[in-house]
């Protein structure tokens, strides 16, 4: 009994410190574009960067587009030179590893598109190129989703941050699973219970 | 770090995996006695929540894995406990991953089941000392032999095993011995409170079950001399 009791106490414990401060213990990425510049950092999701990871960058059509390697911040930046969807992929060498993407939609309208990349994959590209606007408004609109991608950064590594949080009722769910399967394995085991006896005694006589 | 992602390893890494995980499961829990299943319940439990304790080393943190304490306690019933337990924390915490999952619990559960082997070994000496020191070795070997498992399965799959082992084994120093503190501290709790949860063959074991329902119903002197008995038999 003590024993199951001294255990029982350790999840407890194990579950209110656990319930406190940790997070998934996985590598994740985040990244976002500011005008063609893509930064973004690595980071272990309960605290601490990802230092000298490598970074592979790639275009949609599967083409290297940089390889990189994490700084002492874990972060690490890349110019874009194309409008294309570009994925991120982390390797911290030691079985974490992590994908983030960039849409193109995300990269300014002024880089040029990907050389085989259909038009209709992007109809807001092709929308602007029938619009034919002035540079004055092609500028100004490019200020303002510089801007914008600027303001809303905070917010999505919040966010980020936030999807990657443990919370008390999935550990609480989890040990809920086990104590039934714990159930469901005592009921299956039913036939050797009711054998049990008869072993007991045979033990005892011999 | 004994959570791989999904999409790390090879598919051949991946199938044996699989293959060896559900047949050690299933071995498992052919041995599993109805009067096993509280602990392993509560072992599979602590081996549930004992990931989410975290230790910040340098740039990265790791946490228990509490797979040795496991294994001592266990023995093949180990196989399936930790599985659930990957199983719940892939799941529900995101933790490694489905696929993987046979991977991840060969890579905990091998280790397990050769602390048991070892652990078993030392308690024929009935050395208390001996039996204590040994599962502090088995803490210490339930991370090791894990960490260096992970390289060898991401070797396997491609990845250079040399730094791979290095990043994976160096992580994992302070918790092999915080994991051997731990582990000889509750085998030697064990001893002195209750040595008959440290048999792992049920089927032998003496009914400590049978002995405290016949006191209740005033059996004393039955109960009281298969107490003696069963004692004798755990030190025998």
């Amino acid at each position: 009994m003590s024993e199951r009791k001294a255990l029982a106490l350790f999840i407890l414990l194990c579950a209110l410190f656990g319930a406190s401060s940790a997070k998934a213990h996985k590598l994740k990425t985040f990244a976002t574009a500011i005008g063609a510049e893509i930064s973004g950092y690595a980071y272990f999701a309960p605290g601490g960067r990802a230092q000298n990871a490598q970074v592979v960058i790639t275009r949609e059509d599967g083409s290297l587009a940089a390889h990189l390697q994490t700084n002492d911040q874990g972060e690490f930046s890349y110019l874009a030179d194309q409008r294309t969807r570009l994925t991120i992929h982390v390797d911290a060498g030691d079985g974490h590893e992590a994908d983030t993407h960039i849409a193109a939609a995300d990269l300014p309208s002024t880089l040029p598109l990907a050389n085989n990349s259909s038009a209709a994959s992007r109809p807001i590209e092709s929308l602007k190129g029938t619009d034919s606007p002035t540079a004055s408004s092609l500028d100004l609109q490019q200020q303002i989703e510089t801007a914008l991608a600027r303001q809303l950064r905070p917010l999505r590594e919040q966010l980020d941050a936030w999807q990657e949080q443990i919370w008390l009722h999935d550990i609480l769910g989890g040990l809920g699973y086990i104590i039934g399967l714990a159930g469901l394995a005592y009921g299956l085991t039913n036939n050797k219970r009711s054998t049990k006896p008869n072993s007991s005694t045979k033990r005892t006589k011999a | 770090m004994a959570h791989i992602p999904d999409g790390v390893l090879s598919w051949p890494v991946l199938a044996s995996g699989i293959v060896t995980s559900l047949a050690g499961c299933a071995y498992g829990l052919k041995k599993l006695e109805p009067m096993a299943i509280p602990r392993t319940a509560v072992l599979s439990a602590s081996f549930f929540v004992a990931a989410l304790v975290h230790f910040p080393v340098g740039p990265t943190s790791v946490h228990l894995m509490l797979n040795g304490l496991i294994g001592l306690l266990l023995g093949w019933v180990a196989v399936p406990a930790i599985m659930i337990g990957l199983l719940l924390q892939a799941l529900l915490f995101g933790f490694g991953g489905m696929i993987v999952l046979g991977v991840n619990t060969f890579n905990l559960a091998l280790p397990a089941l050769l602390c048991h082997g070892l652990f078993q070994l030392s308690r024929k000496s009935h050395n208390h000392k001996l039996i204590i020191l040994t599962a502090g070795i088995c803490g210490f070997l339930g991370v090791s032999l894990t960490a260096v498992l992970v390289a060898l399965s991401l070797a396997l799959s491609g990845k250079e095993f040399i730094s791979a082992a290095q990043l994976v084994v160096f992580a994992h120093l302070p918790i092999m011995v915080i994991e051997s503190v731990f582990t000889a501290s509750a085998i030697a709790l064990l001893l002195r409170v209750k040595p008959a949860a440290l048999d792992t063959n049920w089927s032998e074991e003496p009914n400590h079950d049978d002995a405290e329902s016949q006191n209740e119903t005033g059996a004393q002197f039955t109960a009281d001399s298969r107490a003696i008995e069963s004692k004798v038999y755990v030190r025998a």
